[in-house]
């Protein structure tokens, strides 16, 4: 086996050139997989982490719910909440209020959306995901606290409200002003990014302080928990035609079980998935078929050899076995190389992804994946080496020897 | 011992029928030194490609230790060339991506014999035609006469009872081509059965027979 390496060795080094190009197809082409492979995976652990904790909410909204929560779709009332909390299975219901404000800090006027909330409702909105940033850098020694019941005029700001709304960054204690009238900054919320990065451009005040902002008591949204997942789309229905009721309209409320759509989402990321994986794939063919190419060249040029190796009394399947070798080694080390470049590829991506979108995607490398990787160049290399030194095993002796 | 029973081979060469050899008898005594001697063209080369197990007849039949090799499949005759028969070539064909001695242990690699003992044994071969200061040379570093002598070394490296040489000496100069018959005259010596085809009746006279060909049938 050892010399049968060396052989391959001497043969593939002795055309150093064209094994390199062969290679660099095999490379391109696992590294395109690997890349895409652990990208998606990245993308999937994301999606699970970041919405596992949504999977038992229904968003209630006015109006169509893919035209956005806060429209000029109409509102809710507080019968609305009430009747909402009734419907068995619900475990708790929480109204919001949300309109765009104008915000000044320090002079600066921006406009940002403000959210009313019952601060005892912030749980059962937000889940255990949205924390209050952890400060090490001010003196403060954490960044604030939760709203209360009790607060007036205090507000909780989610990270980019803080980082980069303004000239200035907002910190703890600081004071805005909204609608005209002066907050004071109580916490500040830790970066979400992703599928909750409204969160970080959203400032959180009580429901009682949204009223006297917003002069109205409509509702704009209100998120429903369910006991059972398996029940939230049922519960929907009933909250829709609850509200509906309430306001004697037809298709007035969205109710969208977040469960339903984040399994929708998955599933187009699977789609996704496969179809990323057929282009990359596309590009393993022509791999194979640069193989199969160098490979028969190989053969054509050695003919003579092959002769003269039958003649010393290599048997078919001698010849056979070292053109196999000799394009699964090739294909082998593109794919050791590929899964190399891939994974490399998977952090830029990554890295641009974060750059551009502000997404955080991790690179999820699995070592099925980076097995794959080299099991499948190997294959891709071994099947389309098989023709050509099939080729090559068949010829015969004594025409082969003569070729020149 | 070998022998051919009524050995014929046509060739197509294009639209042209070519009967390369006609009607071949021929005996080969174990232990024999045998020339076969013609012009280019006598079938002489064809002759020594059947004997050889590289080429399959047309018709007639080539037996070789009493086995039919026309019954043999193509593993069957790989096993003969490689066991039984030592080839060297005119153009020497060593394989060139290969050392002196990797070339020789090349056929006892195909035999499956062990790495210790194939090294061991091409060493000794090497050193026998009288090349154990060039094993490790490419044979583009080595003159024709020894890349002949490493050729013979490793038609030698499976130790058979027969050598082929087809025009052994046609590419090399005189003295050379003299050194390398002298290699063949001890192999005989020794009890190896040499069979050599050439063109150059100094050549010849190495033999203790020669057989002359002309127009693929073998003249007595």
């Amino acid at each position: 086996m050892k010399d049968t390496f060396l052989l391959v060795y001497r043969n593939i080094r002795e055309r150093k050139t064209r094994s390199i190009l062969t290679m660099l197809g095999v490379v391109v082409g696992i590294a395109a997989v690997v890349a895409i492979m652990s990208i998606s995976y990245g993308m999937q652990e994301s999606i699970t982490e970041q919405l596992s904790e949504m999977t038992d909410i229904i968003m209630v909204t006015p109006g169509s719910a893919e035209l956005g929560s806060f429209g000029d779709f109409g509102s809710f009332t507080e019968r609305d909440l009430k009747d909402v909390e009734r419907i068995s299975g619900v475990k708790e219901a929480a109204a919001l209020m949300g309109e765009m404000q104008e915000v000044e800090y320090r002079g600066e006027k921006v406009m940002v959306e403000i959210v009313g909330i019952e601060p005892r409702d912030m749980d059962a909105v937000f889940g255990a995901t949205v924390k209050l940033e952890e400060d090490g850098d001010s003196e403060t020694s954490a960044s604030g606290r939760e709203l209360r019941d009790n607060d007036r005029k205090a507000c909780q700001i989610g990270y980019s409200v803080a980082n980069d709304y303004f000239n200035y960054e907002i910190g703890v204690n600081d004071r805005l002003t909204i609608n005209g009238s002066k907050f004071r900054v109580i916490g500040v919320l830790e970066k979400q990014g992703g599928f909750r990065s409204n969160v970080d451009a959203q400032i959180y005040v009580t429901k009682r302080d949204a009223v006297t902002i917003f002069d109205t008591d409509d509702i704009s949204t209100i998120f429903v928990r369910v006991r059972d997942i398996g029940e939230a789309e049922g519960i929907a229905d009933e909250i829709e035609e609850q509200i509906d009721d309430n306001h004697k309209l037809d298709d007035f409320t969205s109710a969208m079980a977040m469960g339903g759509a984040i399994e929708e989402l998955k599933s187009i990321f699977q789609i996704l998935q496969v179809f990323l994986l057929a282009i990359a794939s596309i590009s393993l063919i022509v791999a194979a078929m640069g193989i199969m190419n160098t490979t028969l060249m190989s053969v054509m040029e050695r003919t003579h050899e092959i002769g003269v190796m039958k003649a010393i009394g290599a048997k078919n399947r001698n010849i056979l076995f070292l053109f196999l070798m000799e394009a699964g080694v090739v294909s082998g080390i593109g794919g050791v190389l590929g899964c190399i470049v891939g994974w490399g590829a998977a952090e830029v991506i990554s890295f641009g992804i974060y750059t551009a979108f502000d997404v955080e995607i991790g690179v999820v490398m699995k070592l099925q994946v980076l097995l794959a990787g080299v099991a499948v160049a190997v294959l891709v290399g071994i099947l389309s080496g098989l023709y050509p030194a099939r080729k090559a095993s068949k010829l015969s002796p004594v025409e082969a020897v003569r070729y020149e | 011992m070998i022998h051919t029973e009524n050995l014929s081979k046509t060739y197509m060469m294009g639209d042209v029928e070519v009967q390369a050899l006609r009607a071949v008898d021929l005996e080969i005594k174990d232990g024999e030194f045998i020339a076969i001697i013609g012009p280019s063209g006598s079938g002489k080369s064809t002759l020594l490609n059947l004997i050889g197990c590289l080429d399959t007849p047309t018709s007639g039949a080539v037996f070789i230790d009493g086995i039919d090799t026309g019954k043999l499949s193509e593993n069957g005759l790989a096993e003969i060339r490689r066991e039984k028969i030592g080839f060297i070539f005119q153009q020497f064909n060593l394989i060139h991506t290969l050392n002196a001695l990797e070339n020789v242990a090349l056929p006892m690699f195909f035999a499956g014999v062990g790495r210790e003992t194939r090294i061991k044994r091409a060493d000794e071969l090497l050193a026998k035609v009288g090349l154990g200061d060039r094993m490790y040379h490419k044979p583009s570093e080595l003159s024709g006469g020894q890349q002949q002598r490493v050729a013979i070394a490793r038609a030698l490296s499976n130790d058979p009872e027969v050598v082929i040489g087809d025009e052994p000496t046609g590419n090399v100069d005189t003295e050379t081509g003299n050194a390398i018959m002298g290699i063949l005259k001890g192999l005989n010596r020794d009890g190896r059965t040499i069979i050599v085809v050439t063109h150059d009746a100094e050549i010849a006279a190495y033999a203790g027979r020669t057989k002359r060909m002309r127009d693929g049938r073998v003249l007595d």
